[in-house]
This record gives C-alpha cells, structure tokens and sequence, in this order.
C-alpha cells in the first residue's frame, strides 16, 4: 500500500511534469528556435562568422509556417505570405548582394522591407552550412528531380550513369522537369549521345571543371564564367569528344536541393507546415 | 615580321604609356620571333578559332580573353590535361603565336571594345551627354528592345529580366564581366556577363522584384562573347593603319552557347 502510494505520488508528478511540458509546447514556436533546432541537426559545426544569419524580422516571432526557397525574391515571399508562412528560409541573398547589406534610400528595398514587416515575416539565410553538409544535398537533391538517384555511380551523389541519351533531348528533358524558360544554355552538339553525367549545382570554379569534364560525357552545371570552363567546355569538343556543358542555371540548378532541405526540415520542426517556395528561372527570351 | 615586331609596333602605336606589370596583355603561345604570316584578331582563342585562322593563313592570333581557360592563363596545373596537351600540340605543329590584347585596348581612348559594342547596338548617336555608358532611346517596351537587341546582335541564349511590357526609354551599358549597377536614372541594365546571384550587387533579383512592385526595370544579359567580340573587329581595323606587311583578319570565335526554345 506504501509503495503503491508512492507510486502514485511518482506517477502524479510525472502527470505534472508532462503536463508542464505540454503546456511548454503551446507556446508559440519561434524564429529563434527552429533555427536553433537546425543548428543543432545540420551535421556541421556551425560557423558563427558565415552570413547565415537573420536578414529581416524578429527572431523571437512565433512561426506559423515555413517556406524555403533558393532565393527570397518578392514573388516567393508573397506567395509564402498568401499560405501564412512567415518564416523564411533562402540559400541565396534577399537584398540583392552578399551581404545584404541595407540601400539607403532605395524604393525595392524598402517596399521589400515593409511588405516583410506588414507580414510578420523573418527571413533566415541557410546557405553555408546546408552546403556544407554531406553528402552534397544540392546533387542529391537535382538528382532527384531529374529521376536520376538509379543511376547513381557507387556513393558518389555528384555522378550518374544514364541510358545513352543525345545532348539534345536531355536539354528538353532538364528544361521540362526544371520549368526552365530561357536559362539553359548549352555547349556541344545536340546529337551527341551521352551517357556519364556530373551534377555541379550553384557556381563552378574552373578547378572542379577541369576536374569533372575529363570524367564525363556532360556537366550539369548552374553557372560558369565564359572565359574559363564555358572555353574549356568549347576546346574539348572542338579536340573531337564527344561531350558537352550544360548551364542551367544558378537559381535553377539549386533549388531541388532547397527541396531536400524543406523535406528534412518537416521531420526536425513537426509543429507548424513546411513547405518549399521555387524562385523559378528568372529569364526570358523574346520569341523573333 | 616577327609577332613581337607586331606588339612593339602596337606598343609605339597606342599613344601613352605600356603598363609592363599587365599580366594580361603577354604572349601566350609560341615564340615572339615566329616570322608571321598573317594576324587574326578575335574575341577569344579558343582551339576552333586557332585551327579556323590556321586554315586561313594567320598564324597570329590577338585575343581579347584568355587561351587557357583563365584569367591569368595559369598552366601550371594543366601538363597532365588532354586538351591543353592537344591545344598546345597543335599551336606548335603549325607555328601559332597568341598574344593577348585586353588591358591596353580597354583603357587607350577611345576603348574600342566599347566603340564595337555601341555600334553592335547600333546607338552610337543615343549615348547621354557626359556620360560613357548611358544611353537614351525613344519610349519602348522592355520585350522590344530585347527583340531589337537580339536580332541585331544575332544572340541564340540572350536572357532577359524584367516585364516584357515595362515601358523604358534609357539604359546603362557595361560589358564583358560587367554589368552596371541598377540605378534610378537608367530603365535598363545591359551587359556581357555577371553572377546571378551572391555578388557584391545583385541586379537580376532587383530587377525582379522592382518588376513585381510595377518599377519599369529590366536587365538584359548579351553573354560576354557577345559584348565584346565586335570591338575585336576595330582592333583589327586598327592594326591596318600601322601594319602593312601582313594580312590581317577579324574573325569570330563567335557565340559559345546555343539554347532550347524558351
């Protein structure tokens, strides 16, 4: 009788306890602390000294709902706001520069600015650390889009083996499943049958061409410079292989990996709608 | 003529000063003392535009970009790639030299690679008063304009940003690796290349989001090829009123990219 009082007593604060805890969990879920959660989750030390950081909004505002993007652009923050996400989380800058830095006097920026106010909104950057993760989310995540994860080369998410497909019909096919509208931009004969593909989302160095290209049929990459990998990309098919290049570009060929980020992010913070925003490709051409 | 007989000629040619710490504007291949047999000028020597001059005769090619793939032409890290292993091999079988002219052509009055671009775009009558790179043209649309730029330059993967029916009526112009700085005083930016998004000022995310406020804003994006490659052409005109002993050639390296149907 003793013990099962005690029992009880022990049950009934745990009771409490929970019910604390509970109670705890009401209270509204802020900025501050989903991206505590993410700090923590990642996988990678977090830099304090990188630019992921908040960029505008209050960090102790209580979240109603998530949207991740590649970049914050007007047209992603209204249609996060029309489906009451108010927390925003971009790979790329939202005040047009690295530093996002603020314009004085500037009509975008302040417009950009009040409308983030009017709706309550925080906008986080997450670029450097989700990067940084391994494997690489950016490729995983385009692989995944383009319905390629099958024909992954050994643990390398960078490489793809496909059935042998011409240049040409893989850059309809990217164009189709990327909604690109004028951004793709290709080196290399259409007709070209290619098969091993190299996956190099964002912006590519001419070290990791120079790297990649010899080892494939064809890149998949966001953006290069003209005057380094676009020549190299030139001169190696001119040498007569049979490869080519393909620029997708930057926005474009990184937000399937801003997807994976908003399916990761749906297990870590279970308690308010996550949900990935697309820019889309910025460009268009006219039709002459 | 030697091809180094070509660049002191050049040298004496350009009314100021040689920068001697231009790292740019240096040969790249080949002897200075290759007898030469005829001059190519180009926007870039990639290896089709050297075997293109090769079969024309003209075995020195002055380029405005770099032969191998940066800035600096930095080889110390390509012995072992095949296609510098070919492109050299093939330089030196047929007895190419390849100088580059960027620096001094930029910066000797006036820049003929700007002087091409203007007339590529066929505004040299529309540049603002005391001001190198603003133009001022009849009222238009953002669409037109891009429609009108890309049939007279003949651009395959011009990209545009901006609403097609933004009415605009001036414009800054940068080329190459540049592009100016959105600012209230120009409806549109034009240029040869830039980031699309992280660099030090972002246009193309400015413009969109000018665009969604109703601004008539609009970038228009050549490729840097584009931009730069018809200045290449007065440098060869240029070169005709001080060299006399050899043929000299404009040639194209041309537009590097071709895109699917938007």
């Amino acid at each position: 009788m003793e013990l099962s009082r005690r029992r009880f007593a022990q049950a009934a604060g745990t009771a409490a306890l929970a019910g604390r805890r509970l109670a705890g969990q009401q209270t509204p879920l802020t900025a501050q602390q989903v991206i505590d959660r993410v700090q923590k989750n990642v996988g990678v030390p977090w830099n304090p000294d990188s630019l992921d950081r908040i960029k505008a909004g209050d960090a102790t505002a209580a979240v109603t709902g998530i949207a991740i993007t590649a970049m914050a652009t007007m047209d992603v923050l209204s249609r996060a706001a029309k489906e009451k996400a108010n927390l925003v989380i971009t790979l790329e800058p939202s005040f047009f520069g690295v530093t996002d830095a603020p314009l004085a006097d500037d009509p975008v920026y302040a417009a950009k600015l009040e409308f983030i106010r009017q709706n309550g909104m925080v906008i986080w950057r997450f670029g450097y650390h989700w990067r940084a993760r391994k494997p690489d989310p950016f490729a995983t995540g385009l692989a995944r889009t383009l319905s390629w994860t099958k024909y992954q080369i050994d643990d390398d998410v960078s490489r793809y083996d496909l059935p042998g497909v011409t240049i040409g019909a893989l850059v309809d096919d990217l164009a189709r499943r990327l909604n690109a509208r004028a951004g793709i931009r290709v080196v290399g004969d259409p007709q070209t049958r290619v098969r091993r593909v190299t996956l190099l989302p964002g912006s590519t160095p001419l070290a990791a061409m120079l790297k990649a290209l010899p080892d494939c049929d064809v890149a998949i990459a966001g953006e290069t410079r003209e005057w380094e990998s676009v020549e190299y990309a030139q001169d190696t098919v001119t040498s007569g292989q049979k490869k080519g290049l393909i620029m997708v570009g930057r926005v474009l060929s990184e937000e399937p990996g801003m997807n994976l980020c908003a399916e990761w992010l749906k297990t870590l913070v279970p308690e308010v709608p996550v949900r990935a925003v697309p820019a889309g490709d910025p460009y268009w051409r006219p039709t002459v | 003529m030697t091809a180094n007989e070509v660049v002191e000629r050049i040298k004496k040619n350009l009314g100021m000063p040689w920068n001697e710490k231009s790292y740019r504007d240096t040969f790249k291949v080949g002897d200075p003392n290759t007898e030469v047999k005829g001059i190519a000028t180009t926007f870039m020597a990639t290896l089709d535009l050297i075997q293109r001059a090769q079969a024309a005769g003209l075995n020195f090619v002055i380029t405005h970009e770099p032969t191998f793939w940066s800035d600096r032409d930095t080889v110390s890290e390509l012995a072992a790639d095949p296609i510098y292993k070919f492109k050299t091999d093939y330089c030196a079988r047929n007895n190419m030299a390849i100088w580059r002219y960027h620096d001094h052509i930029h910066s000797r009055p006036p820049d003929l690679i700007w002087v091409g671009l203007a007339r590529a775009l066929g505004w040299q009558d529309r540049q603002t008063a005391g001001s190198r790179n603003r133009f001022t043209f009849p009222q238009t649309t953002l669409g037109a304009l891009a429609a009108d730029i890309q049939r007279r330059m003949n651009i395959r993967a011009l990209r545009v940003v901006g609403d097609p029916h933004a009415k605009v009526s001036s414009a800054a112009v940068g080329m190459g690796f540049g592009m100016p700085r959105v600012t209230p005083d120009a409806d549109v930016v034009i240029g040869g290349e830039n980031p699309e998004a992280g660099g030090q000022f972002d246009d193309t995310e400015y413009i969109l989001d000018a665009a969604y406020f109703g601004r008539n804003k609009g970038q228009i994006i050549l490729g840097h090829a584009i931009s730069e490659e018809p200045g290449m052409e007065d440098c060869a005109n240029w070169l005709r009123t001080f060299v006399s002993e050899v043929p000299i050639r404009f040639i194209r390296s041309g537009e590097p990219f071709w895109s699917p149907k938007a």
